[in-house]
């Protein structure tokens, strides 16, 4: 058994021990912290076993899983998969330990009496959710990734849909109708890729390296290339698909938001950069101008919905689809800086969503509301508090020194060389992000405080333990990106080859627009 | 006219009709049980029978995998689908009896009245109750009518197709009038089922009339040659093959045919209902499979189109009608609508991936569906089973593990994975696109789209509604409901995550014998 | 003698028959007329049987006579509970089924 299939493994037996085991709440919450902690350590030694810049896929283990479809259990990862499994296994220790309390702060805010098993489910399902987003992200069978793709939504439903707070099943509807619809788009396309493989190579196979190497005819291609967008574009979310999110955030725990708008949807960006592009080259290229389109509009409309926003989760849920704009519009400008930058972003967003929603989660569990209008002069009695959100919400907009900066650095870099119009779009957008998260930071912690908010209680200890790994890395990571940007480059450039792109000269004057 | 050959007496197969014959043969006894046994130990003996009969069927069953020959003359075959989907149906037809001899749920005995003769709401109605009768006629009928079913999707002629079917359907009626509670909800289902059953095999007949006809025989073999050589499309062959198609369309429920369905699934006994949800939808399709495959597959493009608009049809009709139902045994008939709508693409693509898949497919269905309606009959109120959706309301609260089981049901006519009906979903909609129906399939992803939608409306009831009252009335099953509810829900799991075994058989099946 | 009359007859027959059903409210005579249907197929079976030269038409048409039978018990005896609790076997009368 390879080192992949352990790192599955734990948070699995350990999603099982949680949910069946009886114990006391706090002890199945420290035994959920083990698992996760476990988990992360696992995905250290993965991290130290890959070598950067050799085999595309690393880590390689493949299992007869059901031979009479040609389709194989097999597990690998890339840079890309590599950095995701980090941030997933990063995060899901500190979402613990920040949500603590969750499922009681939940069950205070809708008028829930306490019922024994709520807090076994709830982090049962939350271990369930890892090692499911693990395999994912590991996945190198796209009929093992489809598979997962669907199951893992079930999760997340009871996760919103029970656990929840406000209109919580009407969110996990929401969320499931959206998500299962686009899924089922990419079961056809799936079914139409298992038949062309069949076709071209003589046996079904939906074994990622081998489809790659194949040609699919262009017709075909684009069919497929849009089944899979479809699914992908509902996850990441993409304008006109973003509609879930903003209810999904708002109805979730702040910890189930942090994995699912932080770790979750990564998915969708990660399937193009993974499936769609290198295994529909021609359409990829055909279709990116639609999607470059779209996702300039999706930058502009989550960043100017989130200003108005009343309510801080839903707020942030907007603020991510900007930022989903961003990542997508790097990918597909077809440049080895802007994937970078897509991939870099991927990992920073998961960070900077992860630090908003905790400090946000932070106040609801003093307040037990999520209104924004609730708060004002946070910064007297909860200084460090206060500090925190500002922190957050500087990672959020990408302030030089934060690993997001280099990201979106990159990402604009990327889009000038490019199609130089549509790098200064977006630079615009980096304008809305500062007023949103300013405004937000004003309206809620300066000022005069009021009599609600006068006796709150600064961070405690646990809540400091958890956003204190989260500050380094975002830290760290913004001098010192080597790290990351060592597994990703190796990475954009297999990708770049499999597209057929090449970078354009650089004959754009760079020095025209590049001001983060 | 020359004179006729003399009729020659054919061979009889015996062991690889064995199944059929321990059936029907079973079901004869059990009438002359229901003769000359004293009351008081008729119902063990029917249901020992009973068992016995589907055990040892199913034994032979396996005993003649790989068989691979016509029998009796040319008129029943006995091959991979035919075996495959005849253990199917004994598999489904053991956990309905499971569910038909469940005493526990219903305080005054089974599901079934007391006496089917006496009037509702009489004196001796009342006293037959009171009296605690249970009827043992549903057992005779119940196994004539797996049998017909075994018959109806082996048969390889016109005319023991039309017996199969009418061995497999006459019993249906009378079961499907017998319910304890709400009884006139209940005849009035078997009038309607009869009345339009009959109406249906009268189109089947009239179209096997035209085809022979048209070939001179009713074998398959000699249609489907006669077929081939015809050089233009004859008058005789198209009536024949439309009219065959609309018996066939009633008998899977496939829109515009599909109007029975809701009624008569709504007003039966729970477990008559989930048989003809699971068992006749097997056997229904295996017959269609056969029928469109072997006699009529040469001509496949002359009747495809037809078929893209019914199955276009059914699936949209039965998702987004079943969006708007109240009442969950009508729910789950317009899902079984939907999933004939499915269906009815592997029929349509003649190839021996659709054929296996298809057969995959039927086989998962089937089981989740007995197991689904294995639990629709534990919520209940004071006049019996309810049905209504908001008796559901926060069964996930009180009765987490019942609500989960039926959640992975409704999961697996989703088609999400983990459960077998994503595995069936994927392998029919893989073979269909194979066989160049691309679009097809988009359009049938989006219709279980829609579908997805009505089953999660179900979840939410169960999981998120606040329960009305004092919460829904959970009977307390026995051994029976609760072995067929786990079997089912350990088949569906299993299938979904380890479905090679059975794969391989489907896969190695995938050939009519003509 | 040209048959094809014979198969003019049964055609007439079988739409007679199915008109019958679809437009008929009383539960008998829908029964009825299901019956004629079948016996329309009969027609046409012998009448082919004649055409063809051979007697597999003819067999058929025993078997479905005795189908025909057997539908006819069931069906009356549905058709008869029915009558005897509501005391009209039309089909149009207001259902309980919530359609």
């Amino acid at each position: 058994m390879g080192i992949l299939s352990l790192l599955i493994l734990v948070p699995l037996i350990g999603s099982a021990v949680v949910a069946f085991v009886p114990a006391s709440p706090t002890r199945s919450k420290q035994l959920a912290l083990a698992f996760t902690v476990v988990t992360f350590v696992v995905a250290v030694v993965a991290y130290l076993q890959f070598s950067p810049g050799g085999e595309q896929f690393q880590l390689v283990e493949s299992y007869q899983w059901i031979p009479a479809l040609g389709v194989t259990f097999s597990l690998g990862v890339d840079g890309l998969g590599l950095v995701l499994v980090f941030l997933a296994t990063l995060l899901t220790p500190l979402v613990i330990l920040a949500g603590w309390n969750d499922v009681e702060d939940a069950q205070a805010q809708n008028g829930d009496s306490q019922s024994e098993g709520q807090v076994r489910g709830y982090f049962g399902l939350m271990l369930l959710l890892l090692a499911m987003t693990l395999t994912l992200f590991t996945a190198l069978d796209v009929f093992l990734f489809y598979f997962l793709f669907e199951a893992v939504l079930i999760p997340v439903y009871f996760m919103i849909g029970r656990y929840g707070v406000g209109r919580r099943s009407y969110a996990a509807v929401k969320f499931l109708v959206f998500s299962l619809s686009g899924g089922l788009v990419m079961l056809a396309g799936l079914a139409v890729l298992w038949y062309v493989s069949a076709q071209i190579t003589g046996e079904p196979t939906l074994y990622l390296p081998e489809l790659i190497d194949i040609d699919i005819d262009p017709t075909v291609q684009t069919w497929i290339f849009w089944a899979f967008f479809i699914a992908f574009a509902i996850k990441a979310p993409l304008w006109p698909v973003t509609t879930w999110l903003p209810d999904a955030a708002g109805s979730s725990t702040p910890g189930t938001a942090i994995l699912l708008i932080g770790v979750l949807d990564k998915l969708g960006s990660f399937g193009m950069l993974r499936f769609c592009l290198p295994l529909f080259p021609d359409a990829a290229e055909s279709a990116a101008p639609v999607i470059i389109v779209l996702s300039l509009i999706s930058i502009f409309y989550g960043g100017l919905i989130a200003i108005g926003q009343t309510d801080m989760k839903r707020m942030i849920g907007y603020i991510s689809i900007s930022h989903f704009g961003f990542i997508i519009l790097g990918i597909f400008v077809f440049t080895s800086e802007g994937q970078v930058g897509s991939s870099f972003y991927m990992l920073g967003h998961g960070l900077s969503t992860a630090l908003l929603f905790m400090v946000v989660g932070y106040m609801i569990a003093r307040r037990k509301t999520s209104t924004i209008a609730e708060y004002h002069g946070l910064s007297t009695p909860t200084p460090l508090l206060a500090g925190m959100l500002l922190f957050a919400g500087l990672t959020a907009l990408a302030l030089p020194g934060m690993s997001t900066f280099i990201s979106e650095f990159l990402v604009l870099l990327g889009s000038f060389t490019r199609v130089p119009w549509v790098g200064a779009v977006a630079t615009l957008g980096i304008i809305l992000a500062a007023v949103y998260i300013l405004l937000f930071y004003q309206n809620t912690m300066t000022g005069k405080v009021t009599e609600k908010n006068k006796n709150l209680k600064d961070l405690n200890l646990r809540e400091r333990v958890a956003l204190a790994p989260l500050v380094v890395v975002v830290v760290v990571l913004g001098f010192y990106p080597a790290p990351v940007l060592n597994v990703l480059n190796p990475y954009v450039d297999d990708v770049m080859a499999q597209v057929g792109a090449t970078d354009p000269p650089p004959t754009v004057p760079l020095a025209t627009g590049v001001q983060p | 006219m020359t004179p006729s050959a003399p009729v020659a007496f054919p061979d009889i197969q015996w062991l690889q009709l064995a199944p059929i014959i321990v059936v029907l043969g079973a079901a004869a006894i059990e009438v002359l049980v229901e003769a000359f046994a004293p009351r008081t130990s008729r119902r063990s003996i029917q249901i020992g029978l009973t068992f016995a009969a589907l055990i040892v069927a199913f034994a032979i069953i396996v005993i003649n995998a790989g068989t691979f020959q016509l029998v009796v003359a040319g008129s029943a075959a006995v091959d991979g689908p035919a075996l495959f989907l005849q253990g199917a149906v004994v598999l489904t037809a053991l956990l309905v009896a499971l569910l038909m001899m469940e005493r526990k749920v219903d305080p005054s005995g089974d599901a079934f009245a007391a006496r089917a003769s006496a009037m509702p709401g009489s004196e001796d109605e009342r006293q037959f109750t009171a009296r605690g009768y249970l009827q043992t006629e549903i057992w005779p009928l119940f196994l004539f009518c797996t049998g017909g079913m075994m018959l109806f999707l082996s048969a390889n002629d016109l005319l023991l197709m039309f017996i199969g079917l009418e061995i497999m359907s006459l019993p249906l009626y009378l079961l499907a009038g017998m319910a304890r509670r709400r009884r006139l909800l209940s005849q009035e289902a078997a009038m309607k089922y009869f009345l339009l059953g009959a109406f249906s095999s009268a189109f089947f007949l009239y179209g096997a009339a035209l085809i022979y006809g048209f070939a001179g025989t009713v074998s398959f073999g000699g249609i489907a040659d006669a077929v081939v050589g015809q050089s233009q499309m004859s008058g005789l062959l198209l009536g024949g093959i439309v009219l065959l198609c609309v018996g066939m369309f009633f008998k899977v429920a496939a829109v515009p045919f599909h109007e029975w369905a809701p009624d008569v699934y709504q007003g039966s006994p729970t477990p008559v209902t989930a048989y003809m949800a699971a068992g006749v939808k097997v056997a229904a399709f295996g017959a269609f499979l056969r029928l469109m495959y072997v006699a009529f597959g040469g001509e496949a493009w002359e009747w495809r189109p037809a078929f893209w608009v019914v199955a276009i049809l059914t699936f949209f009709v039965g998702a987004m009608i079943g969006l708007a139902q109240s009442d969950i045994k009508r729910m789950l008939a317009y899902s079984s609508i939907a999933h004939a709508g499915f269906l009815l693409l592997g029929v349509m693509a003649v190839t021996p991936d659709s054929l296996s898949a298809s057969m995959f497919y039927l086989l998962t269905y089937a089981i989740a569906t007995v197991g689904a309606f294995g639990i629709v009959m534990l919520i209940r109120d004071d006049s019996g089973e309810t049905t209504s959706l908001d008796a559901w309301r926060g069964l996930g609260r009180t009765h987490p593990l019942l609500a989960t089981a039926f959640t992975i049901f409704l999961l697996s006519f989703a088609g999400i994975p983990l459960t077998a009906g994503f595995i069936g979903k994927f392998t029919l909609f893989a073979s269909s696109a194979a066989a160049g129906e691309g679009w097809l399939v988009l359009l049938a992803v989006i219709a279980s789209a829609i579908a997805a939608f009505f089953y999660l409306r179900v979840v939410v009831i169960m999981f998120f509604s606040d329960p009305v009252g004092s919460g829904p009335s959970v009977a307390t099953p026995s051994w029976a409901t609760q072995t067929t509810i786990v079997v089912a829900l350990i088949v569906t799991v299993v299938l979904g995550l380890f479905p090679q075994a059975v794969l391989n058989i489907a896969d190695h099946a995938d050939v009519f014998v003509r | 003698m040209d048959p094809s009359a014979y198969i003019i007859l049964s055609a007439i027959l079988f739409t007679i028959g199915a008109i019958g059903v679809l437009l008929r409210r009383n539960a008998i005579v829908v029964f009825m007329s299901v019956e004629m249907m079948l016996n329309a197929a009969n027609l046409a079976f012998v009448t082919f049987a004649r055409m063809h030269g051979n007697l597999e038409g003819q067999v058929i048409a025993f078997f479905v006579m005795i189908v025909a039978a057997a539908e006819v018990v069931v069906g009356l005896a549905i058709i008869m509970t029915i009558f005897r609790t509501r005391r009209s076997v039309s089909i149009d009368d207001p259902s309980l089924m919530r359609n």
